[in-house]
């Protein structure tokens, strides 16, 4: 055991001095620290966190037909929706009227690429214009709002930032920063890039650092709709990091309960290596990732993971800053300003836990779930007399369980 | 009797409709809210449970929806009652409530639910009946009121969503349960019966219900199978139940029976004996357990004596079943299990039969044989098996060994005497045959199977598969034979035989198996060069066999007996099997999230098929090799659709290929003169026979929580060219040559399906279920020269109808109907058959301790060349249980009450009809007298 212990200290303190030698320092003076017990996690009305909410059906047809929301984006007019089943990109109107769908049928064969489909879209200026852009092979394709093909261009052979996050002054998120040196080369989880010069890198590693390793060491990049900073978080650490364009910050270092949390070295002692599936199956209420973190004025939300599946267990919260009060977003009971329906599927579906929010912005957050998530929840209140608006009227009536995802738009309280 | 079958029904039927009637009786409905008022949210899946407040009996439960709410309808009003919620890590919250009657119903409003403080851990909690831990349903034993005696079989029928059928099986909402564990491990040789019809449902601490799809978060789950396990209280795990029973009745019938079964945490071993003459026959350890058991108080439709057996035998065997658990908690990644059991088993058989067959020779002409069989055997069966079981992340090795031997003496008297449609003797034939045999068999088989724990893509080695197995045998015989054949027409001799047989055999048989998946990879890597499964598939079959007869013909001169020089012979033969494969498979998936998941798979398999056979006899016209090579493909296809929440189907329709091959017996055998109603002739040219099947099978799982409704149908179809087929020759004695041929033009068709419906009412229980399959075929084959075919139609059916009250009454009706119909083109004959048979059962407790049993079965024979055959066959039983645990048992039967079993022979097939009687098991009395010791969890601890 003395003997584990001492190897252990010694990894430590040698990766630490690897790590300190070439990356940046992560600014920690503005740390607050966090104790969060998820059973003590309250309930609340739908109407005390928003203050609006509109659900938009996507309409059915046979041509639109599609599985569930990986992907949102929306410009004015339209919803633009990436499904990862059907492999195709949705146009649909705000009010959720299908206009047109973006599949491999769309796109020229190219004989030298055997496979042309797709993982996502952009929408990006071009010539003034928003378009959709979608990478497929060798090609770059761009398509306006009905669908229509515009132009296709090469994907340029150099690495060019284009689909990076990006903050107001362009300095760029690069997740995979590779550094070449003489002797070895080395790779950074997180760096900061402005105009094609790397101005910070933090968390480096070697590839052989990572052989045999079954634990995935990166970490995932939070947009919460404000323009010069992104949340990060990096795996298995309780963190929430703040990044701007010039620095990465720890805002929050959250503790959970003994039982719920990883062992503070679990993501850098090499013991770990190749048994993490094994660590989780002993350890099944361990939190082993931490995800989809937003800021939403002081109410700081996020996701935990764990091996258990009950749904009893809560996994989803929001954390107010100010009042330290914690709520468990799947106990936000529904009420008249939901029309006595669900906000999220976290009781019954996936999608919430899966994907988090679709698109976070000050004004509104956007998520979505299944037409059966949607027909249960009626259900359940048929002997209730619930009323529902025009919209919802029509859909019950006219569509069942097997119908398209229906987009729930929420206005969040500011507080 | 029929008048008295038909009162029975219509009365039972007017039971069932005012219970149905009765349900609507209860308007009253009940809601509420329950919300944890400290925290502010709804409780989901907390639990909620009605009872009557005076005696706390469950009237109903339900799991609160994602709005926290319940709403109970059919409850009784102006009858004080009580709610329970209860939830984990939640104390159990109460009220006391009435439903007036005026409104029918109640709104209890917000139930505030209490964290469980840890402080106050002293605060009595009551269980919940059900409650859902993660994917896990589970039951709690304590929360069912049951009588002390009670095992598990009785807790399972209180329970809604389960229903125990009539068969044995268990389905938990429809679903069926394809495994019973005991603490995670199989009992007592995975019989379901033996875990719930002897442990005590006090030993119970809750009844978990599970998939068991190792991939926990995999949206679809299509190879999931349900799977029950019975958790014990702490300290129950160790334990024994038994029995000991005799009985006597007239006509110096008896049945004696005695078990013993224990268990503990690691080890399982049972000891099980019993001795009849009754026709109670079983034919394996696990048989004889499940005779044997507790089967608590409930109502049973009890296990019935064979009247239908051929014979009357006097059976006694001995059984045991040892297992032992090395890892004490098993898992799929870790176990290691080894199972052993004896048999032994001693049989006295006495057989009569008289019976007449009818034969068409020709379009006009027909042979009708009458037959009386005298038969006397006696046979001592020993097996041993055992079957050790080891897996360790992702080895998985199996060992299975079985020792067998075999004893018995075969005494047979034959009269036979044949006419002719004018009804002229024509012929007889006597026979008297003795014999004794000694058989030794040994089985070994051994499968390594081996799959890396973790997969990376870049994982070249995916496993293999290795199975290999080992028979031999060696048979040792003696048999005299004593015929008599006489002519009374015609040119044919009379003739006589005194044969003496001596004959052994040995053989030794041995197959390998090896399969590679996922051979691209293997050679080329995670390159994707196709989308194409390619496994490698290699079976190769070693066996030899060695005949030796020594026969020998009694000198009528010399009073001594003398080597037949024609007979007596040895021939051994080698037969090599090889058959390389090359499975490809090419599987497609569709699904579309919350909506469907379908997939598609095409399986073909081209495999060679190499044979070679080689006799060695001391006839020189036996030395025959053979070779034969074929190609030997196997395809299919196969479809599955899983319809979110509405139901799950699956299609597969396969097509196979296999050889017959002709044995040295059918190409040139050793005429044995001795039977001259049958000669059996040989042909060297005979060819391998080639079947082609195509099959199809169909499932449908119903995905619904209730009233659902699940089922299978399937059809086999199929052509065998060459098929290696009887050319009879018979002349007027009734003397009959077999010549074998090949013919083409086999066809036969075979389908079955099964649907099964249960509805549980109230207090009471309706079980559906029917099943039917049919068997179509047209035969070639030659009589009297003339090629004909000839067409066989099979049909059978069986209905069933259960109806359980509370555990007062059990009903089950069964109706079977199986019809024959044959049909020889060439001579324009036609024979057709129905047996039907009515069974009516019913069980009733008259009290906690005394029960009635009546088993009536009605069976109807008709056939189209003779008349109908009736007979009832009556059973009654009245059985007293008796001491604290009632764990004693006074019971009188009375079988065949109305004297009437005869049973029947009647059969048809391809060209001829047989009728008559056999004799069989008739009326009898019996007092019989068990003990039922039973224990469970160590002495002293047992009051709590």
């Amino acid at each position: 055991m003395l003997k584990f212990a001492l190897c252990s200290l010694i990894t430590c303190i040698l990766s630490y001095g690897q790590i300190m030698g070439q990356a940046s320092k992560v600014d920690s003076s503005q740390m607050t620290t966090l104790r969060i017990d998820p059973l003590a996690a309250r309930g609340a009305a739908v109407s005390q966190f928003f203050d609006e909410v509109t659900f938009t059906p996507l309409e059915t047809t046979k041509e639109s037909l599609f599985g569930a929301i990986q992907q949102l984006k929306m410009t004015d007019e339209h919803y633009v929706v990436y499904d990862g089943e059907t492999k195709a990109v949705l146009i649909f109107t705000k009010a959720g009227k299908y206009v047109a769908k973006i599949n491999a049928s769309k796109f020229e064969k190219d004989p030298d690429v055997k496979d042309q489909s797709f993982y996502g879209f952009n929408i990006v200026k071009e010539d003034d214009k928003q378009t959709i852009q979608i990478r497929a092979g060798k090609q770059v394709y761009y398509f306006d709002f009905s669908g229509k093909l515009i132009k296709k261009v090469p994907v340029p052979k150099e690495k060019n930032y284009t689909n990076y996050k990006k903050f107001s002054d362009g300095t760029v998120i690069d997740q995979n920063f590779l550094e070449k040196d003489e002797k070895d080369s080395t790779y950074y989880y997180l760096s900061l890039i402005k105009d094609n010069k790397r101005v910070e890198s933090y968390f480096s590693y070697k590839t052989e650092d990572r052989k045999g390793d079954d634990r995935w060491h990166g970490g995932r990049v939070y947009d919460y709709g404000n323009p010069d900073e992104f949340l990060f978080i990096k795996n298995y650490q309780y963190n929430i990091y703040k990044l701007t364009s010039s620095k990465l910050s720890l805002a929050y270092q959250i503790f959970f309960p003994a039982a719920n949390s990883l062992p503070m070295d679990y993501g850098t002692n090499p013991v770990y290596k190749g048994k993490a599936f094994d660590y989780y199956e002993k350890n099944r209420d361990a939190f082993y990732e931490m995800t989809n973190s937003y800021l939403h004025f002081n109410n700081l939300y996020f996701q935990v993971r764990n091996f258990n599946w009950s749904r009893d267990e809560k996994k989803a919260f929001i954390y107010n800053l100010k009042t330290t009060e914690l709520t468990s977003i799947a106990d936000i009971e529904p009420d008249s300003i939901s029309q006595f329906l669900p906000v999220t599927d976290l009781a019954s579906q996936y999608d919430f836990t899966n994907k988090g929010f679709l698109i976070v912005n000050p004004e509104y957050f956007y998520t979505s779930y299944s037409s059966l998530t949607m027909f249960t929840a009626k259900e359940q209140n048929e002997e209730k007399n619930r009323k529902y608006d025009a919209v919802l009227t029509q859909f019950f009536k006219t569509q069942n369980k097997k119908s398209n995802p229906v987009i729930i738009k929420l206005k969040p309280k500011k507080n | 009797m029929s008048k008295l079958t038909k009162l029975t029904l219509a009365f039972l039927l007017s039971i069932t409709c005012i219970t149905l009637r009765a349900q609507q009786v209860n308007p009253g409905s009940v809601k509420g809210l329950v919300r944890d008022t400290a925290q502010n949210y709804v409780l989901k899946s907390a639990t909620i449970s009605v009872y009557k407040a005076a005696d706390s009996t469950l009237l109903s439960y339900q799991v609160t929806n994602n709005y926290g709410e319940f709403n109970f309808k059919n409850l009784p009003v102006n009858l004080p009652l009580r709610l329970d919620v209860s939830h984990v890590g939640y104390m159990t919250s109460r009220k006391q409530f009435t439903i007036p009657a005026d409104k029918n119903k109640i709104d209890l409003q917000t139930i505030i639910a209490t964290k469980r403080d840890v402080m106050l851990n002293d605060v009595v909690i009551s269980v919940p009946p059900i409650s859902m831990n993660g994917d896990t349903l589970e039951f709690n034993a304590a929360a069912f009121k049951l009588d002390s005696n009670a095992v598990v079989e009785d807790l399972l029928r209180m329970i809604p969503n389960i229903t125990l059928w009539g068969d044995g099986k268990i389905t938990v909402n429809g679903k069926e349960v394809k495994n019973l564990l005991v603490n995670g491990k199989s009992f007592f040789g995975g019989d379901m019966k033996l875990a719930t019809q002897n442990l005590a449902k006090n030993s119970v601490q809750k009844i978990q219900v599970y998939n068991t799809s190792r991939n926990q978060g995999s949206a679809s789950r299509v190879d999931s199978t349900l799977e029950m396990n019975i958790k014990l209280k702490k300290g129950k795990d160790i334990g024994f139940f038994g029995k000991i029973g005799f009985g006597y009745g007239t006509n110096n019938r008896f049945e004696t029976d005695g078990s013993i079964n224990m268990f503990t945490p690691k080890m399982q071993l049972a000891v099980v004996g019993a001795i009849n003459n009754i026709n109670k026959i079983a034919d394996n350890t696990g048989d004889l357990m499940s005779n044997s058991t507790f089967k608590g108080v409930g109502t049973n439709v009890e296990y019935q004596p064979d009247f239908r057996a051929e014979g009357i035998s006097r059976p006694s065997a001995l059984g045991a079943n040892f297992s032992y658990n090395f890892i004490e908690k098993p898992t799929y990644e870790l176990k290691s299990t080894l199972k052993s059991n004896y048999f032994l088993q001693d049989r006295n058989t006495d057989y009569l039969s008289d019976f007449k067959t009818t034969t068409s020779v020709n379009s006009t002409d027909k042979v009708i044989e009458k037959n009386q069989t005298i038969n006397e055997s006696s046979n001592t069966t020993q097996k041993f098996d055992s079957y050790y079981e080891y897996a360790k992340k992702g080895h998985n090795l199996e060992f299975f060994q079985e020792v067998k031997f075999d004893r018995g003496e075969n005494n047979n008297q034959t009269f036979r005497s044949s006419t002719n449609v004018e009804d002229v003797l024509t012929s007889t034939n006597n026979s008297l045959n003795t014999s004794n045999n000694y058989n030794k068999s040994f089985r070994f088989s051994g499968q390594y199977q081996y799959s890396p724990y973790i997969i990376t893509p870049k994982t070249r080695f995916r496993g293999f598969n290795a199975e290999y197995s080992l028979n031999t045998y060696n048979n040792e015989s003696e048999r005299l034979n004593i015929t008599e054949f006489k002519s009374f027409t015609g040119t044919a001799s009379n003739q006589k035989f005194n044969r003496k047989y001596n004959t052994s055999s040995d053989g030794l048989r041995q197959e390998f198996n090896l399969t590679i998946p996922d051979v691209k990879r293997l050679i080329f890597g995670s390159k994707n060069y196709s989308r194409l499964n390619f496994n490698l598939t290699n079976k190769l079959v070693l066996n030899s066999d060695k005949n030796i007869n020594r026969v020998q013909d009694l000198d009528t001169l010399t009073n001594v007996y003398k080597t037949n020089a024609y007979l007596d012979n040895q021939i051994r033969t080698n037969l090599i099997e090889e058959t390389p494969g090359l499975k490809i498979e090419k599987s497609f998936q569709k699904s579309l999230s919350n909506r469907y998941y379908k997939s598609f798979t095409i399986r073909f398999h081209p495999k060679q098929l190499l044979i070679s056979q080689d006799n060695k006899s001391d006839r020189s016209f036996q030395n025959l090799k053979r070779n034969y090579s074929r190609f030997a493909p196997d395809a299919g296809l196969s479809f599955y659709n899983h319809q979110y929440g509405e139901t799950s189907r699956s299609y597969d329709l396969s097509y196979s290929t296999k050889i017959n091959i002709p044995n040295i017996n059918q190409m040139a055998p050793l005429t044995d003169s001795t039977n001259l109603y049958y000669l059996q002739r040989g042909n060297v040219n005979l060819k391998e026979g080639v079947q082609r099947e195509l099959s199809f099978r169909f499932d449908s799982n119903d995905q619904r929580s209730k009233n659902t409704l699940n089922y299978y149908v399937g059809i086999n179809a199929g052509l065998i060219a060459n098929n290696i087929v009887d050319s009879l020759l018979i002349d007027e004695q009734n003397r009959r040559t077999v010549y074998l041929v090949n013919a083409n033009g086999h066809k036969y068709i075979n389908g079955y399906g099964n649907i099964r419906k249960a509805y549980k009412l109230k207090s009471s229980e309706l079980q559906l279920s029917l099943s039917s399959n049919f068997n179509a075929n047209k035969n070639p084959g030659y009589t009297n020269s003339v090629f004909t075919f000839s067409t066989n139609l099979n049909t059978y059916t069986n209905v069933n109808i259960n109806y359980t009250y509370k555990s007062y009454l059990a009903v089950a009706f069964g109706q079977s109907y199986n019809t024959s119909h044959s049909k020889q083109e060439a001579f324009n004959t036609e024979y057709s058959g129905t047996n039907m048979g009515t069974t009516l059962s019913s069980s009733y407790n008259v009290t906690k301790r005394f029960t009635l049993n009546s088993n009536v079965t009605f069976n109807k024979n008709s056939s189209s060349i003779a008349d109908d055959i009736n007979f009832t066959i009556w059973n009654a039983s009245a059985v007293y249980r008796f001491l604290k645990g009632n764990n004693a048992e006074f019971k009188f039967s009375a079988l065949d009450l109305l004297h009437q079993n005869t049973s029947v022979i009647n059969y048809g097939n391809a060209n001829s009809f047989t009728i008559g009687t056999q004799n069989v098991l008739k009326q009898y009395f019996m007092a019989t007298i068990s003990y039922y010791p039973r224990q469970f969890g160590k002495k002293g601890k047992d009051k709590k």
